[in-house]
């Protein structure tokens, strides 16, 4: 039966035991130090490197550090969903953009403008062989989803990274800085702002005395729902002067972005006078279908003063929440002015 | 012509014995390993040709590939080798000390204590810390579980079918607990969660192999001193005391190595799961019962299925790059059932 037998005396085996053993946690203790330095060696060479010829060269600071960028990159590739979309408004065609969450490829909206870009993977794992292909000159990555991979990112081109994926101001201000087009991003930033004042005053004098009212925005899954406390669309409407109900403003100062119901109880902590709803959970449409008709259908939920006030709208998905850009961002606001019968 | 090959010093004191057959599926496994190692190097978005990669392997190369065979698949590819290796010698000495065909990392909680660690590392500490920490706080993980069960199992010593229990009751809160995690964390972080949990070779890099090849180089190593308890471990509880063998304590040794094992994998890769479960099963067929030999056979196999996993998982559905732990488990869970349903009549 034996077949590979190795003899030691007993004594021997524990004591060798112990001393492998320390030694696998020494060992263990000097790998993360070792891979820091390494790293950091890396960053002091490229920066040497980039001093030698500092002509028209930039220095970017990111969530992750600092990027040398030379002049204005012309092959860009974006690994967040908003970073595509700000791309395009920003005049500039990616050569590589991550797939989208929903309606893949790309989303509608964004389809004709990406014709012939690369999709390069997911959101969450893009793929580095196929970025490495397209020989960019920049890639704009998120700090949230690409940390692991900065450094690999960083050999294939500088790369500058934003800490979240939502916040589509910050993105174009990056981008803006990052590709040199910074004239474009205020421009885009202004015309923002001035639509943003626009809607305020229109919406004020509907509403008069009413204004500001409250807003929910809700989202049904398969098997729970969701209330989007601040992130995208909650950020954007805040900005357009709407306001959260006591309950989800203390939440968001909490820091939550997004409260997860798994129970038809806390459909009160809904509450507001304006409700805008969306659907989703890829391939799974029935099983939303069933959660939104079981939820809309519970005593609590007539209770709501929006449901009361006929004031329940369902919203593009695409525009207020997966796309995290500023075309998206004006998507959502021209829905806005749609719902409230405003003119533009 | 006798059936082994044997190395005996003059005092006697050190010994060993090669089975030729063991030496023979070694050497087999070991030529298939390179072909698949080779084959890893040249697929991908851009195929390279074997012989342009053995030259870049061997410095002679243009270095027009250099990024992505010594930045990208290298590192990738090994590191997989690694993960496997260590997650398929987890799972033996798991099967030899519970008794149980079905005994695995992920099965007795050792893997869900990791995962549950990570996840909170993920959603509550990796935007202030940084991601790096994510393998220490992993380990951790599999390290507090596990002296959890030994002790919640411990009843004057450790009886195989105790700790078993406790570990699948353990494996079921550690469960629990992470998606109650997910449930409650924030959505943009929990989207980073699922994809550990898929578990993951991607994104590979030099430090990570190098971070976690002395846990494999020495605890392999290391089990192999324990062939011979292991041996008649298997053979029951008062058989090796029996024989000599102090029971307690050669367990608890076997254990701690696994766990370490299984936890550094996980460390690095994520929850790859079914591994530990497939790699010694393949090697029992293979070579038979001995320990001796089921380590180094259960190693290359747990290495083999890894590659394999990855290789597909990043060049099947192009220019996706999807999760190697998609792959292991899509083979794994058949493979599992098969499994309970060969042993039925046990």
């Amino acid at each position: 039966m034996s077949a590979i037998t190795y003899a030691f005396e007993k004594k021997y085996t524990v004591s060798l035991f112990v001393v492998i053993l320390s030694f696998v946690l020494f060992l263990a203790g000097c790998g993360d130090q070792t891979g820091k330095e390494q790293t950091d060696n890396q960053k002091e060479k490229e920066q040497t490197e980039q001093t030698t010829d500092s002509e028209n060269v930039r220095e970017i600071t990111h969530a992750m550090g600092t990027t040398s960028i030379e002049g204005t990159p012309k092959r860009i590739v974006t690994l967040y969903q908003g970073a595509t979309d700000v791309a395009v408004a920003l005049g500039v065609k990616p050569v590589g953009a991550v797939e989208s969450w929903v309606e893949q490829p790309m989303y509608n909206y964004l389809k004709d403008d990406l014709e012939g870009t690369s999709i390069v993977g997911e959101e969450t794992q893009p793929n580095l062989e196929e970025i490495a292909k397209l020989k960019p000159d920049l890639i704009i990555a998120s700090k949230l989803r690409h940390e692991k991979i900065y450094d690999q990112l960083s050999q294939i081109a500088p790369t500058v990274t934003h800490d979240t994926v939502f916040k589509f101001k910050e993105t174009v201000e990056l981008m803006g800085e990052a590709m040199n087009e910074e004239d474009k991003a205020d421009k885009l930033l202004a015309d923002w702002d001035h639509r943003v004042a626009d809607f305020n005053t229109k919406i004020s004098s509907k509403l008069g005395k009413e204004w500001p009212i409250e807003a929910s925005v809700l989202n049904f899954r398969a098997d729970h729902s969701r209330i989007y406390v601040s992130g995208y669309a909650g950020d954007i409407l805040d900005e357009l002067g709407f306001v959260r109900s006591a309950y989800q403003q203390e939440e968001m100062e909490k820091g939550t972005v997004v409260l997860k119901l798994t129970d038809k109880e806390s459909i009160p902590s809904m509450n507001a006078d304006v409700l805008f709803y969306f659907l989703s959970d890829p391939g799974q449409e029935n099983a939303v279908q069933n959660t939104y008709e079981d939820w809309t259908n519970h005593p609590l939920w007539k209770n709501l003063d929006a449901v009361k006030n006929d004031q329940v709208y369902q919203i593009d998905e695409v525009a207020w929440n997966m796309a995290g850009g500023i075309r998206s961002a004006n998507n959502m606001l021209d829905q806005l002015y749609e719902h409230f019968d405003l003119e533009k | 012509m006798s059936k082994y090959i044997s190395f005996r010093n003059r005092s006697g004191k050190l010994f060993f014995q090669f089975d030729k057959r063991a030496v023979g599926v070694f050497l087999g496994l070991g030529c298939l390993f390179i072909l698949l190692f080779l084959a890893g190097l040249s697929l991908g978005s851009t195929f390279l040709h074997p012989i342009v990669v053995v030259k870049q392997l061997l410095g002679f190369g243009t270095g027009e590939h250099s990024f992505v065979i010594q930045t990208l698949r290298l590192p990738r590819m090994l590191l997989s080798l690694l993960v496997g290796a260590a997650l398929g010698v987890a799972g033996l000495i798991l099967q030899g000390i519970v008794r149980n065909p079905l005994g695995s990392p992920d099965i007795i909680g050792i893997t869900g204590g990791a995962s549950f660690a990570a996840v909170v590392f993920i959603a509550y500490f990796a935007e202030t810390v940084g991601m790096n920490w994510l393998p220490f706080v992993s380990i951790l993980g599999a390290g507090v579980v596990s002296i959890l069960i030994y002790f919640l199992a411990w009843k004057k010593g450790i009886s195989s079918y105790r700790l078993i229990l406790v570990g699948i009751g353990m494996s079921s809160i550690m469960g629990a607990l992470t998606t109650m995690m997910l449930v409650f964390g924030n959505a943009y972080t929990t989207q980073q969660a699922y994809v550990w949990l898929t578990g993951s070779v991607y994104g590979a890099s030099w430090e990570s192999v190098f971070a976690m090849l002395p846990w494999v180089l020495l605890l392999i190593p290391l089990t192999l001193l324990f062939a011979k308890t292991a041996n008649a471990l298997a053979l029951g509880d008062s058989v090796a005391a029996g024989l000599g063998v102090n029971v307690q304590l050669n367990r608890f040794c076997l254990l701690f190595i696994s766990v370490a094992l299984a936890g550094s994998a996980v460390a690095y890769a994520g929850g790859i799961g079914f591994v530990g479960l497939m790699a010694p099963h393949i090697s029992r067929m293979l070579v038979g019962q001995s320990f001796g030999s089921l380590v180094p056979i259960s190693a290359i196999t747990g290495g083999l299925i890894v590659m394999l996993a990855d290789i597909v998982a990043r060049t099947a559905f192009l220019p996706l790059d999807l999760p190697a732990g998609v792959f292991v488990s899509g083979i794994g869970a058949p493979f599992f059932i098969y499994l309970l349903y060969r042993n039925r009549n046990v």
